[in-house]
């Protein structure tokens, strides 16, 4: 029986080529975007979760009030981790990390930098990475040891044994390999290639329940509540110091996706794309499947015979059914197969393009039910209606080809079917514009300093050490324009402070001003606008002490003219000398801040250099020579600042090539459904186009008359799609503190290019149509 | 073997109610050949179909052997009709995507009759009709008389009690025509109770009885044998 199904599927199959390599490749490219994102979605959804007992690690964050508002931070304080460990019987392990950094190692000849971190004792009681050779635990805790990843101990050691050999960390100390451990999956958020004991960078000032600047996870006892160690943890800040924080625990698998916490709860941060993308992967399966069912039914009245014959021969509707049912699932085989042909050809670009390492393995179970659940779905979805349809109408009717009954409600499916399609194409297209739109915005908003011909070096080494004759030189190059030193990058600034106070402040207030230390020329070499005042400059000593402010700043503290005005901060109580305009110091995400930047060279990470227009080759080159000259032990390394600003968007802009992508292929597919669906209709009305042209109708009517139905269905779906992509635009432009206005245009242009695509579409057809000869039309009765 | 009474049949538009049968009544004795003629619209093909339990009367009785089956739910009727009836159409009906041997295996894939039993059976009711030589063309390649002897083929490979037949030789010309009515003629005489729809005064000399029909009603009955 089945055999006999398959085998009239297929001939079926055979025999309409045009209308099989449409369904067919349509199922194709909306499995084929399926699969893709579900595998991104199993890889995002994998993260941390191959730690074993990762079920009870937790990310330690901590809840403060600002304001009357829960602020909720992922940075803890120092002694946090050995009171969490003293207090709280539900932690078996606590581990304090200080944040990554890419540092020097040298071995023998062999020097390159590494990304590795500081970590307490009980790291690899947290997380259980296997050891290759040596002992992790036991390496960690002995003074002037490291552990290194396998990457590592092959770079530097190739054949021979790492362990007891030793390697000198940042030009600065030796330490003895005494543990390597197996690379750290990159679906891991805790990523290293080496570790070193945390008291190695421990400093006095970082014992301070104030400073937070470290990563604490814990693992709790296997049969231990985090809610009861939430419990005890309330006591702890009432207990050490006197400090509205409540410390709360994160499951180490929601870290990656759970970024944002808002009034103290998980709000979000990745896990809304997760679900964007698959609702994306659905509609675009759905619109495949769409096609499928449109043809299906459309052409259900050249069935029918069929039908009515295998009823008459004592075929049920059970059977009937299932004849259906395993057409629209072979149809749908065909279409998994060539989709999972597209995804082992496009998956490394895939990979590349989210610069992840996404794979497609079909023997893993997941996958394995993912694809056959997939192929069922799909083959349901196609083929349900048919089958349901077809396999009720009376065998009389069917015999008699009178289709008409259900062929109304048929027919006004179809139409509702193109519309439904139509209104997702054209939604994907309008957020395919918005979403360039505000990426272009951000590309190229004036951030309110330069982020073109800038370099950023990081100062390590002799080059710290000699930063002043470094700067020297590098100004002699006739290639530089100006170079100044910072904490860290002007256009990402991280760092911020409760410390701001000035004479008229209400004591309730509480302000978090963000802070950056720089050197002498900042405002020069990143071309910021002053509102008042001067840079800090060599000619007054005093500016050591002095503060420079944003706008914003000067707002938050009521002062319209702060310039001379004494304020208290990090370097006490000293005056403001310059007012600088309002520049976004974070991604276009954030709102600008207020801001103060003191002035201390020797905390400077790096040095930004600004180069002379069309020489930025030049300039390369010469800052490479002087690098060589003073850092002879460092690889020479820059980053450009435009470039740095770009990485900031990585997501935004990963985000707007999906859609684009997604969005085209929504497209593809619909109008490959029309076009099927117009030749159809063309080939439907043959004799009725025939009696028109017999009756005087110019080919030009029977065009308007063919294209217009399908028009009016496309101009429904605008009106439809428009609304909802709005408010969804709308919402996605909330996220950004800085965004482009809706404009009519954008609905006005995608609608226009999905009509004039559509009108392409079919009035091919109708033209094919109405230019046949009419006698052939008439004679097929 | 099949007994009507005051069988009622309408059919509605949203104005008007059409008769298509009214209070028909008469039997047919297990091995006869009974021929039913009448003009177009005279209600012939509407019985037709309510005899083959593919449609359902609006009134009155059905006894088919021995069992009322008016009002049988679809799923009933479709199991009765599939192992007692077969059905020959002047349009043939055969379906164009299969080929004469699997338009012939049909019935019995639907009656569940195992693979072997199937091929067996098949090719020897080809045989029968002599259209063995033909089982692997699909229906367009054959000339109209081949592709009727294929449908008696397939109405017949179930050993149904009863073969209704529409107008048999409607679209065939008279040899051919002649020859599906001594098909036909060979089978009522190995016990098979035929009922044939039909125009032509010809035709229906084959059979043992003629029921004339006009406006959904019985007008004469003729017995010939």
């Amino acid at each position: 029986m089945i055999r006999n199904y398959f085998k009239i599927a297929w001939r079926n199959l055979k025999k309409n080529k045009f209308y099989s390599i449409i369904n067919i490749s349509g199922l194709a490219l909306g499995m084929f975007c399926s699969f893709l994102i579900w595998f991104w979605v199993k890889d995002e959804m994998s993260y941390d979760r191959f730690y074993p007992g990762y079920e009870d690690i937790y990310f330690v964050r901590c809840n403060s009030d600002f304001n009357g508002k829960v602020v909720t931070s992922g940075l803890t304080p120092s002694p946090l981790a050995e009171a969490l460990k003293k207090d709280v019987p539900e932690v078996a392990f606590v581990t304090k990390l200080a944040y990554n950094r890419n540092l020097l190692i040298n071995f023998g000849e062999k020097a390159g930098k590494e990304n590795g971190l500081y970590a307490s004792d009980d790291f690899f009681d947290v997380f259980r990475l296997p050891a290759i050779a040596g002992n992790p635990k036991d390496a960690l805790v002995s003074p002037d040891h490291i552990v290194i990843t396998r990457n590592v101990a092959e770079k530097y050691f190739r054949d021979i044994s790492p362990l007891g050999k030793t390697i000198r960390l940042n030009n600065d100390k030796d330490y003895t390999v005494g543990a390597v451990i197996e690379n750290i999956p990159s679906n891991s958020t805790v990523q290293l290639d080496w570790v070193v004991n945390f008291k190695e960078t421990e400093q006095e000032w970082m014992q301070l329940w104030g400073n937070t600047m470290l990563r604490t996870y814990v693992r709790l006892h296997p049969e231990a509540a985090p809610e009861n160690a939430e419990i005890n943890m309330k006591g702890i800040y009432p207990k050490y110091a006197d400090m509205d924080v409540i410390p709360i625990l994160q499951p180490l698998k929601d870290v990656r996706l759970y970024s944002d916490y808002k009034n103290g709860k998980p709000s979000g941060g990745g896990i809304e794309y997760i679900h964007i993308f698959m609702i994306v992967a659905l509609f675009i399966l759905a619109i495949a499947c769409i096609n499928f069912m449109n043809m299906a039914t459309a052409r259900s009245s050249l069935r029918a015979k069929e039908v009515g014959i295998r009823k008459v021969v004592g075929a049920g509707r059970n059977s009937l059914f299932k004849q259906f049912i395993s057409e629209s699932i072979l149809t749908s085989l065909l279409g998994l197969l060539l989709a999972l042909g597209l995804v082992k050809l496009m998956l490394p670009a895939f990979s590349r393009f989210l610069r992840r390492p996404i794979e497609m393995d079909i023997t893993d179970p997941t996958t394995l039910i993912s694809i056959i659940v997939l192929l069922l779905i799909t083959g349901f979805l196609s083929g349900s209606y048919p089958a349901l349809y077809l396999s009720a109408i009376s065998p009389i009717h069917n015999l008699k080809n009178k289709l008409k009954p259900g062929f109304l409600n048929a027919a006004f499916l179809r139409k509702s079917l193109v519309v439904f399609q139509f209104t997702l194409s054209i939604f994907l297209i309008i957020s395919m514009i918005v979403i360039n739109g505000q990426m272009q915005y951000m590309r190229s908003e004036n951030l309110g300093l330069d982020r073109e011909r800038v370099l950023s070096i990081p100062l390590e080494g002799e080059l710290y050490n000699k930063m002043e004759p470094f700067k020297q030189e590098v100004l002699r190059s006739a290639a530089i324009e100006n170079a100044t030193t910072s904490a860290m990058l002007p256009i990402d600034i991280g760092s911020s402070s409760g410390d701001l106070s000035w004479p008229e402040k209400d004591p309730d207030l509480q302000t978090n001003v963000s802070v950056m230390h720089v050197g002498y020329d900042f405002i020069q070499t990143m071309n910021i606008e002053l509102a008042s005042g001067r840079d800090f400059s060599k000619d007054f000593r005093t500016d050591s002490l002095a503060y420079l402010i944003n706008e914003s700043t000067a707002e938050l503290m009521g002062m319209e003219d702060p310039v001379g005005k004494q304020i208290s901060f990090w370097n006490g109580e000293a005056p403001v000398i310059g007012m600088m305009k309002d520049f976004h110091i974070q991604s276009l995400h954030m709102p600008i801040t207020p801001l103060v930047l003191c002035l201390d060279p020797l905390n400077s990470s790096q040095m930004l250099v600004k180069t002379r227009a069309g020489k930025t080759a030049e300039a390369i080159q010469d800052l490479e020579k002087l690098t060589r000259k003073f850092n002879p032990n460092y690889p020479f390394e820059y980053h450009f600042l435009d470039t740095e600003y770009e990485k900031l968007y990585r997501t935004d802009t990963m985000i707007s090539t999906l859609i684009r992508y997604f969005g085209i292929l929504a497209m593809v597919i619909s109008v490959m459904g029309l076009l099927a669906l117009a030749a159809f209709t063309a080939e439907q009305r043959t004799k009725e186009i025939g009696i028109r042209k017999v009756l005087g109708a110019s080919v030009t009517n029977i065009v308007t008359l063919l294209s217009g139905n399908f028009t009016r269905l496309v101009l429904i779906s605008i009106v439809i799609a428009s609304p909802i992509a709005w408010y969804t635009m709308h919402l996605w432009l909330n996220s950004f503190a800085y965004s482009i206005e809706l404009q009519w245009w954008m609905f006005i242009l995608a609608g226009s290019v999905v009509i004039l695509i559509a009108w392409i579409t079919v009035s091919g057809q109708s033209i094919k149509a109405a230019t046949a000869n009419p006698v052939k039309g008439l004679r097929s009765e | 073997m099949i007994k009507i009474t005051d069988l009622e049949k309408y059919y509605r538009t949203e104005e008007v109610q059409t008769v298509a049968l009214n209070k028909l009544s008469f039997d047919v004795r297990e091995g006869e050949f009974v021929a039913i003629m009448g003009p177009s619209g005279c209600g012939k093909s509407t019985l037709l179909n309510i005899l083959g339990l593919l449609d359902d009367p609006d009134g009155g009785s059905f006894i088919f052997n021995g069992i009322e089956v008016s009002g049988f739910n679809e799923r009933k009727r479709a199991n009765l009709r599939k192992h007692n009836i077969g059905f020959v159409f002047q349009s043939f009906n055969l379906i164009d995507e299969l080929t004469v041997y699997e338009n012939v295996e049909l019935p019995l894939i639907y009656t569940g009759v195992k693979a072997t039993d199937r091929k067996n059976r098949v090719h020897e009711v080809l045989e029968k009709m002599q259209i063995m030589h033909r089982r692997n063309h699909f229906p367009q390649q054959l000339s109209g008389g081949q592709q009727q002897r294929v449908a008696v083929a397939r109405a017949v490979v179930n050993n149904p009690k009863l073969i209704l037949a529409d107008e048999p030789t409607g679209n065939l010309d008279s040899s051919n025509g002649n020859e599906v009515m001594d098909l036909l003629t060979e089978l009522n005489q190995q016990g098979t109770t035929i009922i044939m729809v039909t125009h032509s005064e010809h035709d229906a000399k084959f059979s043992h009885r003629i029921i004339r029909m006009l406006d959904g009603q019985k007008v004469t009955e003729n017995v010939l044998v």
